[in-house]
């Protein structure tokens, strides 16, 4: 009972992580509430069965494509259309939200309803942990949600471009006097978040089936766990996972599951209240001294 | 007279209805210091935001190096070799005191001298701290902006300008706020820097420091240039000391 809590709990956070972190990156980088992220998380899934199932490519191939192919219809969703509205916070969240219902409703539209749309295992297997049966597709995900979590901070912390963002993220003027163009920044902001949000589509959804619901329960978990975890915070948003991750086993475990919503909610209702820039969030304005 | 390396045509800037800079104009030659004095509010800061791209005029045209530079975005002037320091600092506070340094050091202008190996680029930015006269061998490099004594940043500012090896350097009282000792540590190095032949522009309060860099001075009143010459010259100036007088006690 106890290392099943304890495995899933930990499988739970990492789904939760993974699924925010693309949401969170932009955000964190370039102040673009990108609500698009349910849309880009399905467009990836189906985008990777469509290659695989009706063009035939390989797995790999397929899912490499789709997280590219997703990065790119996050740049061409900022340069025509968040460009327009950059800065003006309200247009940001409705037009990326009306292009992430367009992408799922286009999807249910176009027929991709039923129980065939699915992506493989990427290893068929099982394997005992501590006593608790785990699949291999869920190791992946610990995998590669790992993965991502270190690659994420070297990125951010070591290359040209990732200091670059960094820089235009705490000051954008600054950025300016250093020869950043803040323009390509977000847009490149927008295409890497879009791609994370591709890389969590690819792995997590082998383990369900893909349907359009998803797309709108990743958009309400990323902005949960964003929100939780403090806007630009990596280390809040790794908490914050493994707090909703296992809050939901535990209230599933012994409150029954009905209760896991209601758990939740009260979760974040309470961090917010204590803390109203999240977990680990900072409140960015520093007194300028004269 | 050789060809100018900035030429500042008629520049004008008004906020709303309110005019904070008015129809100024002067040439720059490479190599010259220039100091820009002036009461506060006197458009100082808009003139050097002008300059360097943080402001769209209203009217007139900057050129530099004889290429009209009136519409380029700013970060474009900075590949051309105009580095800034802000009068308010702006560090990235949230990065320590060498990756402040870093971020300019990648950029295209110095990127590729500079070179691709990360502990280089680790060197210059400890040398040019060290410069500056931060501590070498102390925690103060790896501390956080956000948690360095003002005077710090202000010299941080000057780092992250040098880091760009501009030829056009243009610091907005660089040296308000800070210590004593502070601006002495620094006001060589500037020396040094205008010795080896950058152009300079020098927004500055301190008539003391400014004299020590700058060869010709233009003086503000209300957005309008009301004096240009000689630094020691300007000063004596009846109009400079009414509009200086007229709002503090410089
Ligand atoms: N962004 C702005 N919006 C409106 N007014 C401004 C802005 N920047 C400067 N001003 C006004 O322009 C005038 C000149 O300001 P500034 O250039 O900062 O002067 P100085 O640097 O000489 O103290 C002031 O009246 C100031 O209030
Ligand atoms: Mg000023």
């Amino acid at each position: 009972m106890f290392a099943s809590i304890l495995v899933n709990g930990l499988v739970n956070s990492v789904i939760l992580i993974l699924t925010a972190l693309g949401f969170s990156l932009t955000f964190g980088l370039s102040r673009v509430a990108n609500f698009a992220v349910g849309g880009l998380y399905l467009f990836a899934g189906f985008a990777a069965w469509i290659f695989l199932r009706i063009l035939g490519l390989p797995y790999a191939v397929a899912i490499l494509l789709a997280i590219i192919l997703t990065g790119i219809l996050g740049a061409i969703i900022y340069q025509v259309l968040l460009v327009r509205v950059r800065g003006i916070e309200l247009s940001e969240v409705i037009a990326t939200f009306a292009v992430g219902v367009a992408i799922l409703e286009t999807f249910r539209w176009a027929g991709f309803v039923t129980y065939e749309f699915n992506l493989p295992s990427f290893f068929k297997g099982r394997l005992e942990i501590l006593g608790t049966v785990i699949d291999y597709q869920r190791l992946i995900v610990i995998g590669v949600g790992l993965f991502l979590a270190v690659a994420l901070w070297w990125f951010t912390h070591h290359t040209k471009i990732g200091l670059g963002l960094r820089g235009i993220a705490q000051d954008e003027h600054t950025a300016l006097t250093l020869g950043i163009e803040s323009d390509w920044a977000a847009m490149l902001s927008v295409a890497i978040g879009s791609a994370l949000t591709a890389v969590a589509a690819v792995v997590i959804l082998p383990l369900g089936i893909i349907s359009i619901n998803v797309g709108y329960e990743v958009l309400l978990l990323a902005i949960a766990v964003s929100v939780l975890g403090g806007l630009e915070s990596t280390v809040g948003l790794v908490i914050a996972g493994l707090i909703l991750g296992y809050a939901q086993v535990l209230t599933a475990n012994f409150l029954g599951p009905q209760w896991m919503l209601v758990v939740y909610l009260a979760a974040i209702v309470t961090v917010l209240a204590v803390r109203p820039s999240g977990l680990l969030g900072r409140f960015k304005e520093i007194e300028e001294r004269v | 007279m050789a060809n100018p390396i900035l030429q500042v045509d008629h520049l004008t800037k008004r906020f709303g209805g309110i005019g904070a800079v008015y129809r100024i104009s002067f040439d720059l030659q490479p190599g010259e210091a220039l100091g820009i004095i002036g009461p506060n509010g006197s458009g100082k800061t808009t003139l050097v935001n002008l300059i360097t791209g943080f402001v769209k005029p209203t009217a007139g045209r900057v050129t530099f190096r004889g290429r009209e530079i009136t519409n380029l975005p700013a970060y474009a002037r900075v590949e051309l070799g105009i580095a800034r320091s802000f009068q308010m600092v702006r560090p990235f506070y949230n990065l320590p005191a060498f990756k402040n340094l870093i971020i300019p050091l990648f950029s295209p202008r110095v990127g590729k001298r500079v070179g691709g190996k990360s502990g280089n680029r680790d060197e210059v930015a400890m040398h040019l701290l060290e410069e500056v006269g931060f501590e070498r061998d102390s925690q103060v490099p790896y501390k956080v902006a956000s948690s360095l004594p003002h005077g710090y940043l202000k010299r941080l500012e000057l780092a992250r300008c040098l880091a760009l090896e501009p030829e056009l350097l243009i610091l907005d009282e660089l040296f308000s706020g800070m210590s004593m000792s502070e601006v002495a540590s620094v006001l060589p190095l500037i020396e040094k820097i205008r010795e080896q032949g950058t152009t300079i522009i020098m927004v500055e309060h301190r008539l003391r420091e400014l004299f020590r860099i700058a060869n010709r001075a233009i003086v503000l009143n209300f957005g309008e240039k009301i004096a240009e010459g000689k630094p020691e010259e300007v000063i004596a100036d009846e109009q400079v000391r009414k509009a200086y007088l007229g709002s503090e006690d410089a």
